[in-house]
C-alpha cells in the first residue's frame, strides 16, 4: 500500500487548527496563535537555505506577511495549514535566489552525511564525505536537494516532508531513495 | 546555480530565534499595506460626486454600530457553527474501534449454547466450521468453567458485511496505512450468565472459516481493540472444499438445530407440554368410578366379613357386602364353608377394585381365595341405588373434567401451532441465508481457510492493499439540497476489490479511485446512508481545487445486509 497518514496533527487538532484560520480571515490580530506556532519551524526553514542569520530573520518576516495578506485565499484541503506556510517560504526563498537577492546556501553537518552514507550502504565513509558534499551542492537540482535537505539536515519525517511538498508519503519516501541510489552510482 | 556550501555551521537557539518574533511589527505592515479603499489615493482622484455620496452612505451604514448588521449576526452564527464542528469531529475521533455507521442494521450473530465440560463442533451456514475441545473456557482469573456457554458467532465476507460491522478495515504498520483486502473475517464472542469468557490457557479453538478466496497471499490478523489496530498473526492455512463435503440437506438440518433460536423454540416446545400437564394436574381430583354392585348367585359360596371403611372406601359405601368365591378358586371346596377359621384377612385382588384376596388361617394351615363382593336381596337393591347416584356424580364430575382438559389441550396445541410456526420461518429464513451465502461464494472456488485461535475477539484473513490510485479528488460532500453533510467517515468500494477503503472527512474527504473499475462512496450523516453513484466517478477530474460531490440519499430503509447487497447490486 501505499498511502500513508497525511495528518501530522490529530483531527481534531486540524478541525481546531481550522478555527484558527477562520478566526484570521475575520480579524488579522488572531493570526498572533498562529505567527507564534509556527514562527520557529519556518525560521529554520529558512535559515538552513541562508547564509545569514538577519537576511533569514527578515525572509521569514516577509512569508508571514504573504501568509496573513493571502490568507482569505487559503483552503483547508486536510493538511496542516504549516505546509501552507512552508510552500510560501519555498517559493519566497526561489524567488530571492533567482532575483540574486540573496545567496543559495546548502548547510551541510558532518553528522548527516555520514548517514546519509550508510543509508546507502557505503562503507567506506571517511573517503566518500567530500565526495557527497560535492554532489549534493553541485549536481542535485532544486527539488532534490530540497529533499535531501529536508530528510538529512532538517531530520524530517517523510510524512512531515509528504505534507510541507503536498505529496504522498510513500512518494516522498520512493524519490528520497532515488536520489540516494543517483548518489551512490555517482560516487562509484 | 552556484550554491554556497557551509560545513558544520553553529546552531541557533530557540530563544534567540523567539527573542525575534514580532506579530506587531507584522500586523502594522500588513496594515499599511491593506489601507481602506476609500483612503487610497487612486480612490479619491477617480470619485465623481456620486461616489462621495455612496462612500458617505458606506460610512454611515459602517459606523453605526447600535444596530446589528446582517454581516455581524452572520459572523455570530458561523463562529458557533465552527465550534459545532469541532466537537462533531472530536466525538467522531473518540467513537470506538468497533464502530457500526447503521444503527438500523449490523451483521446478525448466530448464538450457539456449548457445554464447556463437553466441547463441541459447530457449523456455520456458511460452511464454516468451529471445533472446540472440552473445558476449553475459563473465566477472567483463568479458572476453568463448566456448564452451558453462549458463543456468539458471525462472518463479513463482502463490503457491506465490512461497511455495517463498523469493524476498521485498516492496518497501520511501521507509520503506514494499509488496507485490508479480506478473505474473510470472523468474530466470535463467549459469554456465561452475561459476563464475557476466555479459551482457557493452553486451549486452541480450531476455524475452519469458509471463503471463496483461494490465494496464499493472505495473512491472519487480530483485532486489537485497544489498540485500534490489527496484529499480525501470521500465515492460515487453506484447504480446498472436497466435492462431498458440500453441504446437504442432513447438515442442514443440524446447524439449524445448533442455532439458538432453533433451541429457543425447542425449549419453548417443552415448556408449553409442562405448562399444560401442570394445568391438568392442578385441575380438582376425580373421584373413583363406583363399582357397580353385583348381585350374589344362589350357586356361589360367600363370606360375610367385616371390612375397613379406610382401607376399602369403594366398599364401605355400601350395606351388607358380602365376597363371593370366584371361579378361578380350584382349591376351593364347600367343606371350607364349614371351617371356624382363626384368622381372615381381606386385601386388593389381581384386579384391583374388582375382586380381593381372601386368606383364611387356622393353625398352620392358610388358604388364599379370590373373591367378588356381591349383595343379596334388599341390600342389592339398596346398593344400586347408591351406586346410580354416585354413578351420576361421577359421570358429571368425569364431563367437566372433559371440559377442561379440552379447554387446556386447545391452548396447548394453539401454542404448539404457533411454535412449530416459528420453526418453520426459522428453517426457510435459514435456507435462504445459505442460499445467499453460497450465491455469494463461488462453488468452485471455495475454499476453507484454517487457523487456531487462543483468545475471542474479530479474525481477518487478509492481504494489505494500496489504496486505489488513477484519479485523486479532495472534495466536500453534500446532499441532494447542496446542503454540506455533516459526515466523518467515507468508505470507498471499488468492485474489482474486496476492500472497503475507508477515509475521513474534515472538513473535506481526499480520496482517490481506479476509474477503470465500478467505484461507489459511502458515508452516513445522522444515521441516513448517502452514496455516489458509479456513473458520478466519471464526472471527477483530478484536481488541486477542491471539488463538491453531490451525494445520493438511500432512500430504502433496510432491513438486513442482504437488501442492503441487493441495493448496491453486491
Amino acid at each position: 500500500m501505499i498511502e500513508t497518514s497525511k495528518y501530522h496533527i490529530t483531527q481534531a487538532g486540524l478541525a481546531g487548527e481550522q478555527l484558527l484560520v477562520d478566526a484570521a480571515k475575520k480579524n488579522p490580530k488572531d493570526f498572533a496563535v498562529l505567527y507564534d506556532k509556527y514562527y520557529e519551524p519556518i525560521f529554520r526553514y529558512i535559515y538552513q537555505r541562508v547564509d545569514d542569520k538577519e537576511v533569514a530573520f527578515d525572509i521569514t518576516q516577509q512569508v508571514f506577511l504573504k501568509a496573513l495578506d493571502n490568507l482569505y485565499k487559503y483552503e483547508f484541503r486536510g493538511v496542516p495549514f504549516a505546509s501552507w506556510l512552508y510552500r510560501i517560504a519555498y517559493s519566497e526563498l526561489n524567488n530571492l535566489f533567482r532575483k540574486k537577492k540573496v545567496e543559495h546556501t546548502v548547510n551541510i553537518d558532518s553528522v548527516s552525511v555520514y548517514s546519509i552514507i550508510e543509508e546507502i550502504q557505503e562503507s567506506k565513509i571517511e573517503q566518500y564525505h567530500d565526495k557527497i558534499i560535492e554532489i549534493i551542492a553541485e549536481q542535485l537540482d532544486e527539488d532534490d536537494l530540497q529533499l535531501i535537505e529536508m530528510r538529512f539536515f532538517e531530520k524530517r519525517s517523510f510524512k512531515e516532508i509528504a505534507e510541507i511538498l503536498d505529496i504522498t508519503e510513500n512518494n516522498a519516501k520512493v524519490r528520497t531513495y532515488r536520489i540516494l541510489d543517483r548518489l551512490k552510482k555517482i560516487i562509484k | 546555480m552556484e550554491k554556497k556550501v557551509n560545513i558544520n555551521r553553529p546552531d541557533i537557539s530557540s530563544e534567540e530565534i523567539l527573542k525575534r518574533k514580532n506579530f506587531d511589527s507584522l500586523l502594522k505592515q500588513y496594515t499599511s499595506i491593506h489601507k481602506p479603499f476609500y483612503k487610497n489615493p487612486w480612490f479619491l482622484s477617480g470619485a465623481g460626486i456620486v461616489a462621495v455620496a455612496a462612500i458617505t452612505t458606506i460610512v454611515l451604514k459602517l459606523n453605526n454600530t447600535n444596530t446589528p448588521t446582517t454581516q455581524s449576526v452572520k459572523q455570530e452564527t458561523t463562529a458557533i457553527d465552527s465550534v459545532a464542528i469541532a466537537n462533531f469531529y472530536k466525538n467522531e475521533e473518540a467513537k470506538p474501534c468497533i464502530n457500526p455507521p447503521l444503527t438500523d442494521i449490523n451483521i446478525p450473530v448466530t448464538i450457539y449454547k456449548v457445554i464447556a465440560e463437553k466441547g463441541a463442533i459447530l457449523n456455520f451456514k456458511t460452511g464454516s466450521k468451529i471445533i472446540i475441545p472440552k473445558n476449553s473456557f475459563a473465566d477472567k482469573g483463568g479458572k476453568l468453567l463448566k456448564g452451558e456457554v453462549e458463543l456468539h458467532y458471525r462472518e463479513f465476507h463482502d463490503p457491506v458485511d465490512f461497511f455495517l460491522s463498523g469493524i476498521p478495515m485498516t492496518y497501520d504498520s511501521a507509520g503506514m496505512r494499509y488496507h485490508f483486502e479480506s478473505a474473510g473475517m470472523m468474530e466470535m464472542l463467549a459469554y456465561q450468565d452475561g459476563k464475557p469468557v476466555n479459551i482457557s490457557p493452553g486451549k486452541l479453538i480450531d476455524i475452519e472459516l469458509a471463503s471463496n478466496y483461494t490465494g496464499s497471499e493472505y495473512n491472519l490478523y487480530k483485532l486489537d481493540t485497544l489498540a485500534n489496530n490489527w496484529s499480525c498473526l501470521g500465515k492460515d492455512k487453506t484447504v480446498e472444499d472436497k466435492p462431498d463435503s458440500k453441504v446437504t440437506a442432513t447438515t442442514t438440518a443440524k446447524q439449524l438445530e445448533q442455532t439458538i433460536e432453533y433451541k429457543t423454540v425447542e425449549t419453548k416446545k417443552e415448556e408449553v407440554q409442562k405448562e399444560k400437564n401442570k394445568k391438568i394436574a392442578v385441575l380438582p381430583k376425580l373421584i373413583a368410578e363406583p363399582e357397580k354392585p353385583e348381585q350374589a348367585k344362589k350357586d356361589k359360596y360367600t363370606f360375610n366379613l367385616d371390612i375397613d371403611a379406610k382401607e376399602y372406601p369403594e366398599l364401605a359405601i355400601y350395606k351388607g357386602v358380602l365376597f363371593e368365591v370366584g371361579n378361578e378358586n380350584k382349591s376351593f371346596n364347600s367343606s371350607m364353608y364349614d371351617v371356624t377359621w382363626d384368622e381372615a384377612i381381606i386385601k386388593e385382588g389381581p384386579e384391583k377394585g374388582r375382586n380381593y384376596l381372601l386368606t383364611l388361617k387356622k393353625t398352620s394351615k392358610k388358604y388364599d381365595l379370590v373373591v367378588y363382593p356381591v349383595f343379596e336381596g334388599k341390600n342389592y337393591e339398596t346398593a344400586m341405588k347408591e351406586y346410580q347416584e354416585k354413578y351420576s356424580k361421577y359421570t358429571a364430575a368425569l364431563d367437566k373434567r372433559k371440559t377442561e382438559e379440552k379447554k387446556i389441550e386447545e391452548v396447548y396445541q394453539a401454542q404448539l401451532a404457533q411454535l412449530k410456526k416459528q420453526e418453520q420461518e426459522l428453517e426457510l429464513k435459514w435456507k435462504e441465508q445459505q442460499e445467499n451465502q453460497f450465491r455469494q461464494m463461488s462453488a468452485q472456488e471455495k475454499v476453507h481457510r484454517m487457523f487456531a485461535i487462543n483468545g475471542f475477539g474479530v479474525y481477518n484473513c487478509d492481504n494489505p492493499l494500496a489504496y486505489p490510485t488513477g484519479v485523486s479528488c479532495t472534495a466536500g460532500l453534500n446532499n441532494e439540497k447542496d446542503i454540506k453533510l455533516m459526515c466523518y467517515d467515507v468508505f470507498l468500494v471499488d468492485k474489482e476489490k474486496n476492500a472497503l477503503f475507508s477515509y475521513t472527512k474534515n472538513p473535506v474527504v481526499k480520496f482517490s479511485f481506479n476509474p477503470e473499475s465500478k467505484n461507489l462512496l459511502w458515508t452516513v450523516e445522522n444515521g441516513i446512508l448517502y452514496w455516489l453513484k458509479p456513473e458520478q466517478f466519471g464526472e471527477i477530474e483530478n484536481s488541486e481545487g477542491v471539488s463538491n460531490l453531490r451525494m445520493n440519499k438511500v432512500e430504502q430503509k433496510f432491513k438486513n445486509a442482504d437488501e442492503m447487497k441487493d441495493f448496491f447490486n453486491f
